[in-house]
């Protein structure tokens, strides 16, 4: 809406130190900005305290939807499972990254060719990729229990067992995305100048004193954007949970996106599916809220 | 010198080994894609197939209406990608070279879609496209027809705005040398004509950039194409690909041939374009 607002106030006010025909620039990105995101916020707000399902006309009934969210088990369960998906797919996501982007930063011909290789599963779709790991992670034909065969272990059921679905979805995840983090990494590490590592070498530092003292905090801005976008992604996994487990076996994938998804689309609960999307979105900001604060720890840091 | 030279054989090994463990999957995914159902069956594991054949391509192929399902996908991307780099280009510049009341705080309201799950207002934007009016036989108030859902124009017109290109944008405009805009203004160019004649022509690493990040995420996008089709018709391919997933007797070899032909396009793009991707990446300060 400010957007618009603004159009209306300059028309008034016709100033002649601006440049007017800004606002006509930013109309187009500004005008699908406010109907598809801004818009919808509010409207996910209001819905979140209606009873409504797509077919009958919304009541307003307060808070009752969020009462019935801390008293629905599979919701309960979905925010266990989308937090322990973040934290074991973010920081190992994160560590495997930067150990690439360490080891690989060398100036070689060679290192477009290894950092392709490790950004390739990055371009992939979820939906390709999920296909490929249900292929590996089938009990029957698929090739983790034929190699366990071969070794003389006894296979595991990996997707239908209750147990291990989460870590197999999460491992699939942690592989399609440390590309990602290393090429971020990489780029960190070339605008580190040379002549710290160079000062270090003359003071007789060994590798992994230079790593701790120079790579790692030039490197904090990077770690920063890299956790604050990777916590908004994690937060909202849904597709490979979708396409190889269902939520399941025993609820043991599903996660918040998946149950607004259950709800609202599949159940048309659109008012119950809208206050889990305002819970999904107070997570979200508080987290990054929360990071923001205590991550950059008084340093000038920015998140570009 | 000798260590130095030994030191690099050995890093270029470690690497390679790395690199294909890295794609283990992805090889594995070719090889199975031209497998036999009884070589996928057999209980001994081989890498090859005892004879690489196509067949399994065909097969794949047959198996619903493709050439509809590429078509979509093709149509959704090239839109998506087309109109989202000219707005955000041109918002980038007006944030990044214009003084205008309220350019700060409708900057910083843009970047609030930085913070936020995308799925957060999906109910709600799906809400928004069925009710539009005048469109997919609704009247002015939108009721009585489907509006958006099911059209191209659903599907496109929430992903042309990004308030990421947007950022991107304007940090890449802020590092142009100002002496250009001044020696545009002595020749008379107007803000417009600045634009499009210096600014958008010497934007192209950022373009690049910002066009292959948008054409993978558009082009593997499965949720919204989920939540906004509901015809045979208008399936993209990351949807189609997802009906090879049975409760039994899946086909393997057909599953992986498909996923090879909906990964390929932007395996291509990206080793085409990776240059000026990761040149886009460090110079608009993503470090």
């Amino acid at each position: 809406m400010a957007g618009q607002q603004s159009v209306k106030k300059f028309r008034r006010t016709r100033g002649q130190v601006y440049d007017n025909c800004a606002y006509a620039m930013i109309f187009p990105a500004y005008f699908v900005f406010t109907i598809f995101i801004l818009v919808p916020i509010g409207v996910v707000f209001y819905y979140s305290i209606t009873n409504f399902n797509l077919y009958s006309k919304p009541e307003i009934v307060g808070a009752l939807n969020y009462v019935n969210l801390i008293k629905d088990a599979d919701f309960l369960i979905s925010v266990q499972n989308t937090l322990f998906y973040t934290i074991f797919t973010l920081f190992p996501q994160l560590a495997l990254g930067l150990l690439a982007a360490v080891l690989l930063y060398r100036k070689s011909r060679l290192l477009p060719v290894f950092r392709t290789a490790f950004y390739l599963p990055n371009v992939m779709s979820m939906v390709c990729i999920s296909m490929v790991w249900l292929w590996i992670y089938d009990p029957t034909f698929g090739v983790l229990n034929m190699l366990l065969k071969t070794f003389g272990f006894s296979t595991k059921q990996w997707l239908q067992d209750p147990d291990m679905a989460m870590f197999c979805v999460i491992l699939m995840s942690i592989w399609k995305s440390c590309g990602y983090s290393m090429v971020i990494f990489l780029s960190g590490l070339t605008s580190i100048p040379d002549s710290l590592y160079e000062a270090a070498s003359l003071d007789g530092a060994n590798p992994f004193r230079k790593f701790l003292h120079i790579t790692w905090p030039m490197l904090r801005p990077t770690t920063f954007f890299l956790l604050v976008t990777g916590i908004v992604n994690s937060f909202s996994v849904f597709e490979q949970v979708n396409i190889m487990t269902g939520g399941g076996p025993l609820k043991m994938t599903t996660t918040i996106v998946h149950q607004i998804y259950r709800r609202g689309f599949l159940e048309f609960k659109m008012g119950y599916a809208s206050a889990m999307s305002v819970v999904l979105l107070a997570f979200s900001v508080l987290v990054t809220v929360f990071v923001f604060k205590y991550g950059s720890k008084g340093q000038d840091v920015d998140v570009s | 010198m000798k260590r130095e030279k030994r030191n690099q054989i050995i890093w270029a090994v470690g690497m390679s080994l790395a690199s294909f463990v890295m794609l283990i999957p992805v090889i594995m995914m070719f090889m199975t894609s031209m497998k036999t159902m009884e070589e996928i069956k057999s209980p001994v594991f081989r890498l090859f197939p005892a004879s690489f054949s196509f067949q399994n391509y065909i097969d794949a192929m047959s198996n619903g209406i493709w050439p509809v399902y590429f078509r979509n996908s093709l149509m959704i991307t090239g839109a998506a990608v087309l109109f989202s780099l000219l707005f955000n280009s041109i918002a980038g510049y007006a944030f990044a070279r214009l003084s205008f009341r309220g350019a700060k705080i409708m900057f910083l309201f843009l970047m609030m879609g930085l913070m936020m799950p995308p799925q957060v207002t999906m109910l709600p934007t799906f809400l928004i496209m069925a009710k539009f009016p005048l469109m997919g036989g609704n009247d002015i108030f939108g009721s009585g027809g489907t509006g958006l859902v099911n059209t191209y124009a659903g599907l496109v017109i929430p992903l042309v705005s990004g308030s990421y290109g947007v950022f991107l944008c304007k940090q890449f405009y802020e590092n142009f040398p100002r002496s250009l805009d001044e020696a545009a203004m002595i020749d008379g160019a107007g803000k417009w004509r600045t634009y499009f004649t210096i600014y958008l022509p010497n934007s192209k690493a950022i373009l690049a950039t910002l066009g292959l990040l948008k054409a993978v995420s558009v082009w593997n996008d499965y949720m919204w194409p989920l939540v906004m089709t509901n015809s045979e018709t208008m399936k993209t391919v990351q949807l189609a690909l997802t009906m090879f997933k049975t409760d039994s007797g899946v086909m393997w070899n057909q599953m992986m041939a498909a996923a090879v032909l909906v990964a390929l396009p932007m395996f291509v793009l990206f080793l085409c374009a990776q240059k000026y991707f990761i040149q886009g990446i460090v110079t608009s300060g993503l470090k």
